[in-house]
Order: structure tokens, then sequence, then C-alpha cells
């Protein structure tokens, strides 16, 4: 029964991708910007997490709530401070991308800085257990952490589905100027994009951080990685990033079983590869003209 | 000064010679003859003569990178974030031919630059079919496939890295022929940059930099004028590894596939004026000059990383087409550096 303990590995770990892709995407889908700080902000609020375990004990999925409303409004000032400056840039989408590779190293820098280049991690008493059942045998860590991710997923599907906002937003993902004509505040959406895009990021930091150890220039990695979640799946399709997401990271989880974990991360970088230069549509974007 | 004659001979030959023509004359033999000529002004002027001839070096090594990448990055609009790849294709080549077959990197220069070439043409083949952030998607993939790569390829050293023979030389002048053979990789790859900028090449790459599908119509072979381009770019890139890995005597594939080294590339192309011939040359001894001054006055921190981030910021911000293009913009660009 190998394979169904590598399945259940990477539906784990493929959980917690998702939600990481899921903010990437989203930000892809209404604004056309691929954030290459959004790892790179992950890790801050990896490091925010850490900070608030090592001072005040405070545990990773409870700093959730910490993490989640400052990157939100992190993610909004943002926005509005960098941009609307770009938008009337008649190279948007190239320029969007230099800024979040600038603000990346930023982040990085900052980073590196205050908690210096070494190995960190945050080890709550549940990090170094397991939970079995049966023969599958599952890392305690890892089973919260996916089931917070798809906890919030839900959550951001039911937002874009049901409130007036999530229907703005997606109107603007699938038209940004015929969303303008029926009265959308296409800037006002993005603002709002951005923060929840950063919300997720914030998540994300506070789970990964007592799941794997992390330093600064990590983020690189993750982000490639992410960028071949939404790309499998199609650049702004938050379906095809949570199927992306749980299809690689299992690819991902037999790959290591077979080759060693040095070649895991390959699945990533070649699917990412493969996909641009076969189908850059993705499984389920539709056809961007990028 | 065989570069010097031919780009006179250019400049007779251009219809309509731009007022300001004697001026640049002058700013480019002045220039020219302060390269070659430095190792000899600064022997007698500087007590660490080694250290100043490895900044003078490392200021090379950056004008010759972001020249190059300004040829696929800046005339043609494709910005690339792996071109650290080629650096390290150079780096290795040339360094496993000294270890191998006991060939010097210098000898070995023109084969490193041939061989990142050949890579940067496959490698462009490949991703050039996407456009856009897919393409800077890609090129990411591409620079850690590299990585990935070398790390695991025991033939190369793999992440402990190879170790090379040092160079036989005079401990003090030691920096000095890796100065000139980065010397000569520098007027090389302005050559070649101001070659293509002045070129019916170039202007195909300016076309499509502006509007692809309105190139292809104009008749513009557009997919091979992006291949030889990425192709080219790689050249000189690949010959400033060769010598600098040499020079470090040490090579590991962080070394040359760090997404600072790709950064920096950009950087300095889009702080000098992406798009211009003497942009990159001016964004790159602006951010190795800042870069060393802060290095010396406060050690090697990480906040160089977050002077690099916000400094790409605000240019992007603020005047994103660089000093150069900026001050053309105003009209006010100084003769001497109007070199297209």
């Amino acid at each position: 029964m190998q394979w169904v303990q590598l399945v259940v590995l990477g539906l784990l770990l493929g959980g917690v991708y998702a939600m990481m892709a899921s903010g990437l995407t989203l930000l892809f889908g209404v604004m056309r910007v691929v954030n290459l700080a959004h790892a790179a902000f992950i890790l801050l609020a990896a490091y925010l997490t850490y900070t608030l375990f090592e001072n005040v004990a405070m545990d990773p999925m409870i700093s959730l709530v910490v993490t989640m409303p400052l990157m939100f409004g992190l993610g909004v000032v943002l926005y509005l401070i960098l941009f609307p400056r770009l938008e009337a840039s008649p190279r948007y989408v190239e320029m969007t991308v230099l800024l979040t590779f600038g603000l990346a190293l930023i982040v990085e820098g900052m980073l590196t800085f205050v908690f210096t280049g070494i190995f960190r991690s945050v080890r709550p008493v549940y990090s170094s257990t397991a939970i079995n059942l049966g023969e599958i045998f599952m890392p305690t860590s890892q089973f919260y952490a996916s089931t917070i991710s798809f906890g919030l997923l839900i959550v951001l599907w039911a937002v874009l589905r049901f409130t007036k906002t999530g229907t703005a937003i997606r109107a603007t993902m699938q038209n940004r100027s015929a969303a303008q004509i029926v009265g959308v505040n296409v800037r006002r959406v993005s603002a709002i994009s951005f923060g929840i895009g950063m919300a997720l990021a914030g998540a994300a930091g506070s789970l990964l951080s007592f799941m794997f150890p992390f330093f600064p220039a990590r983020h690189w990695q993750w982000v490639a990685i992410l960028l071949a979640l939404i790309v499998l799946g199609g650049m702004g399709s938050i379906k095809g990033a949570v199927i992306g997401a749980l299809l690689l990271a299992i690819a991902s989880a037999f790959v290591t079983d077979l080759f060693g974990p040095t070649w895991s991360p390959i699945t990533f970088y070649l699917t990412l590869f493969l996909i641009l230069m076969l189908k850059p549509e993705g499984l389920f974007g539709a056809k961007v003209r990028l | 000064m065989a570069v010097v004659e031919r780009r006179e001979d250019l400049l007779e030959e251009a219809p309509g010679r731009k007022p300001g023509s004697r001026s640049r004359r002058v700013t480019l033999i002045l220039s020219l003859a302060l390269v070659l000529l430095f190792p000899a002004i600064a022997y007698p002027v500087f007590d660490s003569y080694a250290y100043v001839l490895q900044i003078g070096m490392l200021i090379l090594m950056w004008v010759a990178m972001s020249s190059s990448w300004n040829i696929i990055g800046g005339f043609a609009g494709y910005i690339s974030l792996g071109h650290g790849l080629f650096y390290a294709i150079g780096g290795y080549s040339a360094g496993l031919a000294l270890a191998h077959w006991g060939i010097s990197p210098f000898l070995f220069l023109p084969l490193a630059g041939l061989a990142a070439m050949g890579v940067g043409f496959l490698a462009g083949l490949i991703t050039l079919r996407t456009r856009g952030p897919a393409f800077i998607v890609a090129t990411i993939a591409m620079l850690f496939l590299g990585l990935l790569t070398f790390d695991n390829w025991e033939f190369i050293g793999g992440t402990n890295g190879l170790d090379l023979p040092l160079f036989q030389f005079p401990i003090e002048f030691l920096k000095v022929p890796f100065y000139y053979a980065m010397a000569l990789t520098a007027i090389g790859a302005v050559y070649l940059s101001y070659r293509v900028a002045h070129s019916k090449f170039g202007l195909g790459l300016r076309a499509i930099s502006q509007d692809e599908t309105k190139a292809e119509v104009a008749g513009i072979n557009t997919r091979w004028y992006k291949v030889w381009a990425f192709a080219l770019s790689a050249i000189f890139i690949g010959m400033a590894g060769a010598i600098y890995g040499y020079s470090l005597t040490h090579l590991r594939p962080l070394t040359f596939f760090a997404i600072a080294v790709a950064a920096r590339m950009v950087l300095a192309a889009i702080i000098g004026g992406r798009g211009t011939v003497a942009g990159p040359v001016v964004g790159a001894i602006l951010i190795i000059g800042v870069n060393e001054v802060a290095v010396r006055q406060m050690g090697e921190s990480a906040i160089n990383i977050v002077f690099t981030g916000l400094i790409l910021v605000v240019t992007l911000l603020f005047f994103p087409e660089g000093i150069v293009g900026s001050l053309r913009k105003a009209g006010r660009l100084p003769a001497f550096l109007d070199w297209d």
C-alpha cells in the first residue's frame, strides 16, 4: 500500500500548496500581475509567527489571527502606494513583474538582516508527532496545516461566490473593462484582491513555519514551485490552482520516493517549463493573450 | 585600438551625423584609454592595489553583463531573469577545461563565450515560445533547472564545487591579467551592443519590443530575431563567468545561479536606461560603485539586498526609462552619453 501512503502525503502537502497558490493566481486573475514577491511575503509571515512563538509562546495555528489581518492591511497599502502609478504604463505587465521582483529583494534583505540566514523553524508539540490510520501515517503538523488550508479555501470560495465584493472580484477577473462599465470600482476591487492574496500568504506563512525549516533566500524556490502550480492549473483560475497543486504535490511525492528528495523540485520546474511550452493556457485557464 | 578606428568609420558613413559626434569620440577615446591604462595609473596611487584592481574588474564585469542582458531585455523588451545560467556555463566550461585538460581559461575565453551562446540559442528556442509574464516565469524555471542539474552533477563537483589550480603569476600583480581579460570582455560587450543598436537587426528588435504583432506584419521574422538576440546576449556573460570563476579558484553552482546575479544585471540596465547603449554602462558603474562604498563603510550585509530592491522599485515608479532614457526625454542628455 505504498502508493496510498504517497498519495496521502501528497494530498496533505498539496492542500497547503493550494492555498499558497490560490492567492497568487487571484492576483494574476484580477490585476494581471505575476507577484514574484508572494513567497517572500509568505516567509515574512513565517518569521512573524516565529517571533510570536519564541517570545509569547503563541501557537502558530493561533497566530493566523494576527498574520492574516496584518498581511491584508499591508497588501492594501502596498497596492495603493505602488500599483496605480504603473497602470498607465504601456509596459504594465513587465513593470509589475520587475516591481514585485524588487519587493521580493527588499523583504528578503530585511529578513536576512533581522533574522540572519540560518535555518529557523517553529516547534510546537505537534511538530514531531504523527497520526496513524492503520498502515497510513500522517505527520500531525501537515494534517493540521492541510485542514486549515482547505478550510480557508472554502471560505475564499464562499466569499467570491456569495458576497457582493466577491462578485465584483469575479467580474473583474473575467473582463476588467466590462466590469468597469457596469459600475465596478476596479481599483477598489484590485486593492481588496491584493489584500486577500496577501492574507492568504500570511496564513500560508504561519502554517509553513511549523512544517518546514526556513531561511530568507528560500522564497525563490517556493515562488518557482507556486508558479509551476498556477501555470499548470491555468493562470488566473483558482480551481486550476487547487487541482494543479494537488496533482503536482502527489507527483513530487512519487518522484521523491523513486529518485530521492534532491530531485523532487524538478517535478515542479519541469512541469512549469513543459506547460509553458506546450499548453501555456494550462488546464483550466482561459486563453489569455500574454 | 582597432575598435576605435572601426567606430569612426561608422560615424563617417552614418548619414546625417548628429551634432556632438566630436565630444562622443573624445569620450570614447578617453574612456578606452582610462580602462586600458588604469592598472598602470593605479599602481603608484593606491596602497591597496589588488583591491582597487578587483573593483575595476567587477565594474567591467557588470558593464559586460548588463550590456549583454540589454540586448534581449532592453532592445527586444523580453525580461529574462535566467541569465545566471550563461554565467554558469561560461564559468564551468572554462573551469572544467582547466581542471581536466589544463587549458588556461584566458585562452579558453572565446570557447566559453561560444558555449554560452550555444546554450543560449537552445534555451531561446524553447523559452521564446512564450511572451510577457510567461517568458519571465520560463526564464526563472530555466535558472532553477540549471541550478538543480549543476548541484547534482558529480562530474563537475555538485554542490561541493570544483577547485581550480591557482594562476601562477607574481602575487602583487595577480589581478592584472584578470583585469585585462575582463576589460576586453566589457569592450566587446559594449561594442556588440553598439553594433546591434545601429543595425537593421537592432531596429527589428526595437519594433518587437514596441508591438510584436505589427513587427511581424511588417515582415520581420520575429522568432529568429528574438532567438538570435537571446543567443548573442549570452556570449559575453559566459566570458565574464569564465574570468570571474578563475579569479575565485573555486566554482560553486550558487555563485553563478544566485538570483542576486540576475537581479544585478537587470538593475544596472534599468537604472542606466533599458534599450540604450550607454544606459547599462552608466548603471553598472553606479551600482557597483555605490555597492563597494556601502560594503567598505558598513561591511557586507543584507542591507545591500534591501537597497538593490529599493532602488529597483523607486526607479520603476519614478523614472522607468532610467538615467539615460529620462535625460533624453527631457532633452538634456549630454552628447557624450548619446551612443544610440
